[in-house]
């Protein structure tokens, strides 16, 4: 139990402390990329172009008010076809070759529809074997209109189709959003699409080594450059990518850059707080766990492509040509490449545009948490395995002089109990003639067929609820979502009134026949199933709590693992999961202790996935992230089709996982144990007034002693009465 | 190569064979110059230089318009006939057509090398083979040597003899260097080699005429597509800086066009080039090697339509081609004066542009899937002709880490407006790969169906390599040389066997690559352990202990004390003296 308040606390902890400014610096490992080393030349008549190139594209992507014959206004926006014509045309007026690609997604009913517009500019001389990607949704991540990036972008391409000196091929993608159009794209370029739902690309060129999305969803000047990294399933993209577009942004450039929407809430002269870096890390770690894609540049990340969007924030003096030139000159760099990114890390927590923390450092943490379970686990298990009886009374040396002896004694016993599992008893009764009873701790068997069924059953099916979620229509969402979790709930209470129904299932006389099923001095008999020396306990009632011990040793055997596991992956998911099961490690069955028991179910009660889901929504209400007139159904429901698409579309397992496959059956066998507590007590076949067992140290060793006779012994020693 | 149009000097490792010959017969020596303006502002060159010498001659190494160091290489390899391609860039047929030469002058990027060798054994073959290919990596400054056995096939259907041999026992072989190689890198022109595509070509084979009137001819091209714009640049600035706004061509009818508002259309314009722009210089003249009149000497010719005007020079004069060909103009320069002409700036929207013939096929290769264990190779064919099937042969030389399933190769139509049931795969010849001893071959014969899309797939796993496997220069993966497609039963105008070629582009293979720094960091980080271990207990252990005073003088302590009482001794006279003078 130790084990895992020390794991969570130093996990917990070693977090806190990742924020100090201290933290590394961050440094451009490839050398090849050579950040803003490179003059920028899109300035000058650029613009000039610029300007016809936004009159075209405003055309076709806002509003227009058109004045009709008689007077009267109307507004008109013109149709993604008449729009990606439009685009398409002014790529062949830079002389590019364009395409389209059209594709249908169908997530729960709902069609998501929409066609790609992209163009290649053929690097002179290259052989088409690399690429770098420039991407701009027409619609950026928060539903913006992106005209000054789409406008960017294709002054942009005909900007570099004068260039001879590119390596790789460049792509230009104009997608109609964020959520479906890379991800079509992207498939189709790696032919791992549906050929019957997603369109074929007719242009392509070679491996794509780098992806930079252009955001810049507002008519007027900015102020700075938000760098948006996290992809599916909390994959990140090379930091030297990261490190580039910073330098070049600020080093070359001048343009602050931000990280995690900082703009909302650090001004840019208190980023190097302990508070703001705090958030942006939790921040990081929130998207990280969710793993939703938060840009166009998320899809490309499990492809193994690095990627990041640049986002125009802020009101400021910086115009679209700084923005053209912080692309250019990335372009430039990635250009350089004679590599893949492969040098420094793609495993980090960003605090600041310039620090960073490496996964090192971080995941020990992690680690710490789940290594909490493990440990738990083993102690349970080891709990289970061993039952303390009595052995014949053995006659001790009469205590003469009884003060002065009994510390020595004592210390001698303890040496003794260090070797044998013997503890020293002594008898009150006895008075003045003292003896020595020894108690020792034998090994007992563990009845684990029914364990391991139930646990294995557990996990094992808890992929169903993530099958019957994914697959349900939107509409039906959130009802499906409301039966499973009422399903959910009952499985814990069905099955520790089951077992409490079925007493047999757990004290292991279940698979034993009925008749010789308990031997002449009470004692069952020995497991038929399982084949070994052992003979199960001996009291039924410790029969009982060595199965809740083992299942719930099991589960959390399972638990340490997957989260373990899972931090490799997906870190910040891990960690979410750990702090959220850690009430689970302690709940359980409790034959003795009412407070313990009562402490439990209160714990399994709050933290649970179902108050949680309840709690979150209400937090993102009270935050104020969504409007006034969108209830808390409505949010529900949001996110639960934000969970199914992700998972539909991009492949995102991490939530719908870890709930349901991490944390709903930990949790389930912790409530069962908890409230098995309170349902085998009431049930009349068993002894109502359980006969109080004396722990042994509660007799007469000095305090001193008995912790240390209890440290000694592997579990709770117990002294029951003849 | 001073005879036609001066390139750079000392470019043209392969021209230095054709220059500076003394007396010779006019027809054993020709060269021509091919100038076809393409869309989009760019401009194929196709030069050819051509010459003969007789069998006899060549046999007796009598070498007169035959590069000498050249011919003793292939005669050393026992080389009948050889064709060495190097290529670099892409040809888009989308824009610009038909490739020049039907691609059969053209190579995979890289450099690409197949030669006929006269031996009576498989292995006396390979060995000449290596041979001829560590002769001409030092001739040509390329890494040819690095063509060894496991880049090697063997191609059964996908290159026929052009020449004419006697011998019976030839042995054909193939290599492919994949990758920026040699000469392209090497030859260093500021505008020649800013091309958008170039590709060169040496070829030596054997011609019997009438039978007996055996000659040995080599045959070389170069062909590049420019960017006229690009190079017209000065070579002093070749930055595409923006132009001033009153460089812009802007489309005035725009109702936003302003002063600060410019629609460019500058993309459909070709700008006025001549030769001085494009190759830094004109051309030197008529070539007094070459033939004097008839058809060959107009060395110079300019694709372009009739109605199309062009300045031309005083150093030569303009032939048109009759009505009912191609239009086209040449021009006969003379010999020591030097040629240029002007080719006005012309526009899509108003000049006749010269229609470009179209591929009989096209073809592209990718690579499907991701990750390093497995992927998948994709070849679409796109057949454009409504009524005529094509018959083609793709010959893939795969290496031997890129190991294919061919029981997941599949010909499927993908797009077909052509109704009926069609046999894709004909024939098939494989030769699977022995781990580091050879790679894959594969020759695949299709027939792909009138207006149509056939895509050809099939997956393959990436082998790991040995650590020591890796190239030692950074690693961007392994470049897997382009398919070959020969387009078979194709006739040019006179009912002859035409060879059609076209090479698809290379591709990147990721393989699972270790971090090689890290076994440095390993090796570096022991090393400095091993070090200072090894100093301090070596140290310790050689080092004798005594006490202090046991240390014995030696020779430098007692110079140092005896120095020292000198200096003692004589301070002591000093201000003993001084002490008497005071006192």
């Amino acid at each position: 139990m130790c084990g895992v308040i020390v794991g969570y606390l130093f996990g917990l902890g070693y977090l806190k402390f990742l924020a100090p400014p201290e933290r590394i610096l961050r440094w451009i490992e490839e050398n090849a990329l050579l950040p803003g080393q490179v003059h920028t030349y899109f300035h000058g008549t650029e613009q000039n172009i610029f300007r016809a190139y936004k009159h075209e594209v405003a055309d076709v992507l806002e509003v227009q008010e058109h004045i009709q014959p008689d007077g009267s206004k109307a507004y008109m926006q013109a149709t993604p076809q008449h729009r990606n014509k439009k685009i398409r045309e002014l790529f062949a007026n830079s002389g590019i070759k364009s395409a389209v690609q059209p594709f249908k997604y169908t997530v729960g009913g709902v069609e998501y529809e929409g066609e790609n517009v992209y163009g290649i500019v053929h690097a002179p001389r290259g052989d088409g074997t690399e690429s770098i990607v420039i991407v701009a949704p027409i619609k950026n991540f928060e539903g913006q209109m992106n005209t000054n990036g789409v406008t960017l972008l294709l002054t942009l391409a005909r900007y570099f189709s004068r260039w001879s000196l590119w390596s790789k091929d460049i792509i230009l993608l104009v997608t109609p959003n964020t959520s479906t159009g890379p991800q079509a794209w992207i498939d189709a370029y790696l032919s791992q699409h549906d050929p019957e739902t997603i369109g074929s690309l007719s242009l392509k060129s070679g491996a794509i080594q780098g992806v930079i999305c252009i955001d810049y969803p507002f008519p007027h000047r900015f102020h700075a450059l938000h760098i948006s990294y996290d992809g599916i399933n909390g994959q990140l993209p090379n930091l030297d990518l990261i490190n580039t577009a910073t330098q070049i942004s600020m080093g070359q450039l001048g343009i602050p850059t931000l990280l995690q929407s900082q703009q909302h809430y650090a001004k840019a002269e208190h980023q190097h707080h302990y508070k703001n870096r705090l958030k942006v890390l939790g921040h990081g770690m929130t998207n990280q766990a969710i793993g939703h894609s938060t840009g166009a540049h998320s899809v490309f990340m499990p492809y193994h492509i690095d990627a990041i969007t640049l986002t125009a924030v802020g009101e400021g003096w910086e115009d679209e040509m700084a923005f053209g030139r912080v692309i250019e000159s990335l372009t430039r760099s990635i250009n350089n490449l004679l590599e893949k990114l492969h040098q420094s890390f793609f495993f980090y927590l960003l605090l600041q545009n310039n620090r960073f923390v490496s996964i090192g450092t971080y995941l020990p943490s992690a680690m710490a948490v789940g290594a909490g379970f493990s440990i738990m686990a083993i102690y349970l298990w080891l709990k289970s395995g061993y039952e303390q009886r009595e052995e014949a009374d053995v006659p001790v040396r009469e205590a003469t002089e009884r003060d002065a002896a009994t510390e020595d004694k004592v210390e001698a016993a303890l040496a003794d109990s260090n070797l044998t599992n013997a503890q020293l008893l002594e008898s009150p009764s006895n008075g003045g003639q003292r003896l020595t009873k020894k108690k020792e701790w034998k090994s007992i068997d563990r009845p684990l067929v029914i364990p391991l069924t139930l646990v294995a059953g557990l996990y094992l099916t808890s992929l169903v609820p993530v099958a019957l979620l994914v697959t349900a229509p939107h509409s039906k969402l959130l009802a499906r979502a409301g039966s499973l979790s009422t399903v959910l709930l009952m499985i814990p209470f069905g099955l520790a009134f089951a077992l409490g129904a079925n007493r047999s299932l757990m004290d292991g006389s279940f698979f034993s026949s009925p008749q010789s099923s308990e031997s002449a001095n009470g004692a069952p008999r020995k497991n038929t199933l399982v084949f070994s020396d052992l003979s199960p306990p001996s009291d039924p009632k410790i029969r009982i709590s060595q199965f809740q011990a083992i299942v719930k040793s099991l589960s959390l055997l399972v638990l340490g693992l997957q989260l373990t596991v899972l931090a490799t992956l997906n870190f910040s998911l891990s960690m979410f999961l750990g702090v959220l099961c850690t009430p689970l490690a302690f709940a359980g069955y409790y034959r003795d202790s009412k407070m313990r028991a009562n402490a439990s179910l209160i714990a399994i009660t709050l933290f649970n996935p179902f108050v949680a889901a309840n709690a979150a929504t209400m937090a993102a209400k009270l935050a104020g992230y969504y409007n006034d007139n969108v209830g808390m159904k409505d949010v529900l429901r949001l996110w639960l089709q934000n969970v199914s698409f992700g998972w539909n579309v991009w492949g995102s397992w991490g939530v719908l996982v870890g709930v349901f496959c991490v944390w709903i059956p930990a949790w389930t066998v912790a409530t069962m144990g908890a409230v098995s507590s309170f349902v085998i007590d009431e049930d009349g076949q068993l002894p109502r007034k359980i006969e109080k067992v004396k722990e042994i140290t509660k007799d007469n060793l000095t305090d001193v002693k008995k912790a240390t006779v209890r440290r000694n012994s592997p579990g709770p020693v117990r002294k029951r009465k003849d | 190569m001073k005879c036609l149009v001066s390139l750079p000097e000392a470019l043209w490792v392969l021209l230095t064979f054709v220059s500076c010959l003394s007396i010779v017969a006019a027809t054993d020596y020709f060269e021509r110059l091919d100038l076809t303006p393409l869309p989009l502002g760019s401009l194929l060159a196709s030069f050819e230089f051509r010459s003969n010498e007789s069998l006899e001659a060549y046999a007796s190494q009598d070498f007169r318009y035959f590069p000498r160091s050249l011919g003793q290489v292939l005669q050393h390899a026992g080389t009948k006939e050889l064709h060495l391609r190097f290529t670099t860039g892409r040809w888009d047929t989308e824009t610009w057509g038909a490739r020049p030469w039907d691609g059969t002058k053209e190579g995979a990027t890289g450099v690409e090398l197949w030669a006929w060798i006269e031996s009576d054994t498989e292995q006396e073959a390979m060995r000449k083979w290596l041979t001829l290919n560590q002769g001409l990596s030092g001739l040509f400054c390329a890494s040819m040597n690095f063509i060894d056995e496991t880049r090697t096939t063997k191609p059964s259907l996908s290159f026929q003899r052009t020449g004419d041999h006697r011998n019976a026992s030839l042995h054909l072989l193939h290599g492919v260097l994949p990758g920026k190689a040699g000469v392209a890198s090497l030859l260093d022109g500021h505008k020649v080699f800013d091309a958008s595509w170039q590709s060169m070509s040496v070829d030596v084979r054997p011609r019997c005429v009438s039978g007996q009137n055996c000659l040995v001819e080599i045959d070389q091209t170069i062909d590049m597509v420019l960017n006229i714009a690009r190079a017209k640049r000065p070579r002093e600035d070749p930055i595409p800086r923006p132009v001033q706004p009153y460089e812009l061509i802007c489309d005035e009818t725009k109702p936003y066009h302003s002063q600060d508002t410019c629609y460019p259309i500058d993309a459909l314009e070709t700008p006025a080039w001549s030769l001085k722009d494009v190759f830094g210089r004109p051309a030197a003249g008529a070539c007094p090697l070459a033939e004097e009149g008839g058809p060959e000497a107009k060395s110079l010719c300019l694709n372009i339509p009739h109605s199309q005007g062009v300045w031309i020079g005083a150093g030569g004069f303009e032939v048109r081609s009759p009505p009912g060909e191609a239009e086209k103009r040449c021009y006969q320069m003379i010999a020591g004066e030097p040629f240029d002409f002007d080719m006005p700036k012309t526009s899509v929207r108003t000049h006749k542009q010269i229609e470009l013939e179209e591929e009989l096929i096209t073809a592209e290769r990718t690579m499907t899937g991701h990750g390093a264990a497995k992927g998948g190779m994709r070849t679409v064919f796109t057949n454009p002709s409504a009524t005529e099937p094509v018959n083609l042969v793709l010959f893939e030389s795969l290496p031997w880490f890129l190991r294919p399933f061919m029981h997941t190769l599949k010909a499927q139509i993908v797009e077909s407006e052509f109704p009926f049931e069609w046999e894709i795969i004909k024939d098939l010849y494989y030769r699977p790969a022995v781990d580091r001893r050879r790679g894959t071959q594969i020759e695949v014969v299709l027939s792909i169906p009138p207006a149509s899309v056939v895509m050809v797939t099939y997956d393959f796993d990436k082998a790991i390599l040995r650590y020591t496997e890796y190239p030692p220069d950074a690693n961007r993966g392994f470049i897997v040389a382009p398919a070959v497609v020969r387009i078979l039963d194709k006739a040019d105008a006179s009912g002859n066997a035409k060879a059609i070629y076209l090479r698809t582009t290379s591709l990147l293979l990721a393989l699972p690559t270790p971090d090689f720094s890290m076994p440095y960091n390993v090796i570096i980080l022991t090393s400095t352990v091993m070090a200072l271990a090894f100093g301090s207990i070596f140290n310790i252990l050689i080092r004798r202990f005594v006490a202090f005073d046991e240390v014995p003088e030696n020779k430098i302590g007692k110079l140092v004390k005896s120095a020292r009482l000198r200096v003692a001794t004589l301070k002591e006279k000093i201000t003993g003296t001084k002490a008497d003078k005071t006192e």
